[in-house]
């Protein structure tokens, strides 16, 4: 077939052409890998040498042409004929993805308490589970046989006499101070342990944070700020707070931080029993005897600390009732958070 | 500790209403946990910190009303008696002349004992005045004597106890440790028995009473008691907190005992108490003997103004500094402009350095007073270390699907054992509460497999749970090790939603072995490896070190955790190896500058070829072309015999330096199918 008339055979084929699919028949009859024009284009080498270069600019022009051809046609038919007719997409239909895991609601409460601290500048530390008696208590100014070692029952692993699961995550204090010098500020999140029998509101494993910060000329109006930032950006803005006196053996003064019942707004209601105020952590300036203790100059430096439950601050904060809750992991539980 | 409105009125002028009250005590560190009004009267019910003896009395309490309230502490008139000096004689008949004695054991035990022998008495139902202040504050009225005690008790703070001096048999009384052996009916008709971590009181011939918790019935006051033995005494708060814990009594005694007792109250608070009894029950005061000296020196500590400033941020002032102390009973002397010297009241065992005067200022003065302000922090320029690396770990699961759980670190031994994962030693717990705390767990695993079962119970189809925690051992009786494991379980059936209608697929470990892929590769872990140890079993190595496995858990396993008809497969792998291969550091490799080709190879091979010996080969032979190959897809059933499974690999060739051609690629891909065919007999489709 002469090009002539394989051009004319092209643009009678094209205007017969009146869908997208056809013209796609088209296009791979002409331009496919084993199409009319590949096939002229495979011919070129068996032509005698003068003819190559004539012929091949025509096989080029034609191909062009009807680049252009289909080109057109596609634009005109694109515009004329009424959309496709495929199903419009259900878009009521529920999406197609794959469905993301989620963090415990500890985790994310320690991540966005830690978050906070973070923001001030605080670094958060680590300790172990299994403790010293004198990191635990000695350390901390809690004498082995004093009432004060009540509010702190332990327990203790056979055979290992000194050796207990800690009660509180306070004993990083003693090991990260000893490790390193003021300043220090730092938060410490973790498991601890005391044997409670277990109900709606206590549990033999719990998590707590801790954070503490010593420095040349740190006052206890510095822990009222700090703790004011870290209760508002958890709580909310509007919420009030009181710093009550209170007693840990570890910190002199000491303070126990209440913030306005979140639920009743300060009125009184079951969730802070009645008293408007719900209790969120205990602190206070490290007493002098632990920095003794982790041979700091109790003239140079002072500093603050504080602890908080944090299973108290997630129900608090989600309104959870049951601390229970958090340890049965209930698939339809974790993927509420 | 519960206080009346009223009875606080005794010894202090108030002149705010009750709820006012609760609300300045309860900002002064006395926190008032609840508030009643019942019969004319508020009962206060106060939470006492431990470092405060001196408020489990009345007395105490209302010192601290008129230092919050600025009033002045009408003290208790203290009474003096004649006593007459007779001879000690017992009733009963059996005479004896000699006086009546005390004798200590260990001096230590009991630093002060006094008696007071009060005859005649009679024994009969308390005043009404006297009932009501008790049960209001949730004491049970016995009779006119015992309720003096207890009276005094909550007044002044010093436990008291009245022997019916008939029944004892001698007319010694010892203090001493128990004796093996020895056994005494308490005033609660318990038997107890005795060792020498007990301190007791004894006549001649046995204990009478549990010194410093508990009398004995035998000499138990009663309607026919006569004359009575008045004790009131100082005992070691460390024995009486031993005896306490071994014999688990907690008595209003004891736990003021245990916390420390003002050794100046203790006479005041007899001599109070054998008034009111001869005033409500007659009776005569013929002896009073005290053993034992308590000459306390009056502590005095250093006060500098300029520290309770520096502490507090916050200036108090000297004039405001003095008044509070004063009127919490500390005696002050002024040493220079910024110096003061504090005496320290005796009933302030716990007030011992500065900080402790600071903490009174403070408390008195009012938190709320003291301002907030910001300190400046030194920015830490470390990553968080460990704990990101954690976060990230974590991150990657749940973008994964899997839903993270926190499960107890302490288990049932039982759990353990059911599991056969033995070749670690457990951390027995020495006092565990229930044998659900028994032993700290060597492996998360059984924890998510409880966790598992119990999630099926819920009906749930389709569970993918992972905890990052603690696991314990001990290579030895006392050397104990914690390190941080992750453990993933799947169960059940895995079904998605797509476009082309739901798909079910049934999990393999190869979802296990999925999860680990990415989180290596996130990780930057190169050298691991998978190793079949069983049919569905398999080990983690990271640089040819075991570090962890994956395995489809064994039916009996599932069983002894109520499991049945599903599969469950877990995974453990230990941290602490896996983050010692991490390598987070990025680094860009520029993008291939040329295109590359890819090349499909189908091939029918035996099911017991690894696909892994596949692809192996086709590395080995391919030469530097080769930059990625890939299992396309696999497929097992009619179209293959069986025995016989087709895998479809993906070869991509490519070239730094130039674009490849067909010609150049197709000797190396003859080559491959040449090999796979050849040394592997498998068959190219």
């Amino acid at each position: 077939m002469d090009i002539e008339s394989i051009k004319t055979q092209i643009e009678s084929d094209i205007k017969d052409v009146n869908s997208l699919p056809a013209l796609q028949e088209v296009r791979v009859r002409y331009l496919g890998r084993k199409g009319i024009i590949a096939q002229l284009t495979n011919s070129i080498p068996s032509l005698p040498q003068e003819e190559r270069g004539a012929f091949g600019k025509e096989v080029n022009a034609l191909k062009n042409k009807l680049l252009s051809l289909i080109d057109e046609k596609e634009k005109a038919l694109n515009a004329t004929s009424p959309k496709q007719t495929t199903a419009t997409v259900d878009v009521s239909m529920p999406g197609v993805v794959q469905e993301l895991g989620r963090l415990h609601p500890l985790t994310q409460t320690i991540d966005e308490i830690c978050n906070i601290f973070m923001r001030m500048g605080f670094s958060v530390v680590e300790g172990p589970e299994i403790e010293t008696e004198y990191n635990n208590f000695s350390g901390l100014n809690i004498p082995l046989e004093h009432p004060s070692r009540d509010a702190f029952d332990t327990f203790y692993l056979k055979g290992a006499t000194h050796l207990l699961l800690r009660s509180h995550t306070s004993p990083v204090q003693i090991r990260a101070m000893k490790a390193r010098k003021p300043p220090l500020a730092i938060v410490v999140p973790g498991r601890v342990y005391r044997p409670d029998a277990v109900d709606a509101s206590h549990s033999f494993m719990f998590h707590q944070v801790e954070g503490f910060m010593v420095d040349t000329n740190i006052k206890f109006s510095h822990l009222k700020g700090i703790l004011e930032v870290f209760a508002k950006a958890v709580f909310g803005e509007d919420i009030k707070m009181r710093f009550r006196p209170h007693f840990f053996p570890f910190t002199e003064p000491s303070a126990e931080v209440d913030i306005s019942c979140i639920i009743c707004k300060g009125k009184g209601c079951s969730v802070c029993g009645r008293k408007g105020w719900l209790e969120i952590l205990g602190s206070g300036m490290i007493h002098p005897n632990v920095l003794k203790n982790v041979g700091y100059s109790r003239a140079k430096f002072t500093g603050f600390a504080f602890g908080m439950g944090v299973e108290r601050i997630a129900m608090l904060k989600y309104g959870i009732n049951d601390i229970r809750l958090f340890f049965e992991n209930d698939l339809r539980f974790l993927k509420q958070f | 500790m519960k206080v009346t409105y009223n009875w606080l009125k005794d010894f202090v002028e108030i002149n705010i209403p009750a709820q006012s009250l609760a609300e300045r005590l309860t900002m002064a560190g006395l926190e008032v946990v609840s508030l009643e009004e019942k019969d004319k009267d508020f009962i206060f019910e106060i939470e006492i910190t431990s470092n405060r003896p001196d408020w489990l009395s009345v007395i105490g309490i209302a010192r601290e009303v008129a230092a919050i309230t600025g009033r002045k502490l009408k003290s208790p008139k203290i009474i003096s008696h004649k006593v007459r000096k007779s001879p000690f004689e017992l009733s009963q008949g059996k005479q004896s002349h000699k006086a009546f004695t005390v004798k200590i054991e260990h001096k230590k035990d009991c630093p002060l004992y006094t008696a007071k022998i009060i005859r005649d008495v009679k024994v009969r139902p308390s005043p009404e005045w006297l009932r009501k202040r008790l049960e209001l504050t949730a004491c049970r009225s016995i009779n006119n004597i015992v309720d003096i005690t207890n009276y005094i008790l909550f007044t002044y703070g010093e436990p008291l106890h009245a022997f019916d001096l008939d029944k004892l048999n001698s007319d010694t009384i010892i203090v001493r440790r128990g004796k093996k052996g020895e056994r005494m009916v308490t005033i609660g008709e318990e038997t107890r028995a005795f060792d020498s971590d007990i301190l007791v009181i004894a006549d001649k011939v046995k204990p009478v009473a549990i010194a410093g918790i508990l009398g004995g019935k035998e000499t138990e006051v009663t309607e026919g008691t006569k004359n009575i033995l008045l004790e009131a005494a100082i005992f070691n708060p460390v024995v009486i907190r031993r005896s306490r814990q071994r014999l688990g009594i907690q008595t209003d005694s004891s736990y003021r005992f245990e916390r420390g007792i003002d050794p100046k109250t203790v006479e005041s608070a007899s001599l109070a108490a054998a008034k009111l009894i001869q005033g409500l029950a007659g009776g005569e005061l013929i002896l009073k003997k005290d053993t034992g000296l308590t000459k306390a020196k009056t502590k005095v500590i250093n006060l500098g103004l300029d520290t309770v400033n520096n502490i507090l941020g916050v200036t108090v002032g000297a004039t405001k500094v003095k008044n509070i102390l004063n009127n919490l009973g500390f005696k002050i002397r002024p040493k220079t402009k910024n110096n003061l010297s504090v005496g320290v009241p005796s009933y302030r065992p716990d007030v011992n350095i500065e900080i402790d005067l600071i903490e009174e200022i403070a408390r008195i003065f009012g938190y709320q007073f003291i301002p907030k302000s910001l300190p400046s922090v030194m920015p830490s320029l470390g990553a968080g270390g460990l704990r990101e690396q954690v976060a990230l770990i974590k991150n990657i699961l749940v973008g994964l699907g899997l839903n993270e759980v926190i499960t107890y670190s302490l288990i049932d031994s039982g759990m353990l054992k059911s599991f056969g994962t033995l070749d670690r030693l457990p951390i027995e717990i020495q006092n565990p509460l229930s044998t659900e705390q028994e032993i700290l767990r060597t492996t998360i695993l059984p924890s998510l497999v409880k966790c598992v079962a119990y999630n099926l119970n819920q009906k749930q189809e389709y569970i993918n749970i992972f905890e990052i925690a603690k696991a314990f051992s001990r290579s030895s009786e006392s050397a104990t090790k914690e390190s941080l494991a992750l453990g993933i379980a799947l169960c059940g059936e895995k079904s998605r939603l797509l476009n082309q209608g739901r798909i079910k697929d049934e999990i393999t470990l190869l979802d296990l072995k999925g999860v680990f892929e990415v989180l290596f590769e996130r990780l930057g872990v190169k050298d691991y490896l998978f190793v079949t140890t069983g049919p569905e079993e398999a080990e983690i190595c990271i640089g040819k070190k075991k570090v962890g496995r994956i395995v489809n858990l064994e039916k009996e396993i599932l069983e002894s955790f109520d499991i049945k008809n599903k599969n469950v497969l877990v995974a453990e792998v230990s941290l602490d190896p896996l983050l010692g291969e991490a390598n987070l550091e990025k680094k860009f490799i520029e993008l291939p500058a040329y295109p590359g080709i890819s090349r499909d190879i189908s091939l029918i091979l035996k099911e017991e070829i690894p696909a892994g010996d596949i692809l192996g080969a086709i590395r080995s032979e391919a030469g530097p072309l080769l930059k990625e190959i890939e299992v396309r897809d696999y497929y097992r059933g009619r179209q293959i015999p069986s025995g016989y499974r087709c895998l479809t690999i993906s070869c991509f060739y490519r070239s730094d330096e130039r674009t490849l051609t067909e010609s150049e690629i197709a000797p190396v891909h003859t080559l491959i199918c040449n090999v796979l065919t050849e040394r592997l007999g498998s068959k190219i489709r």
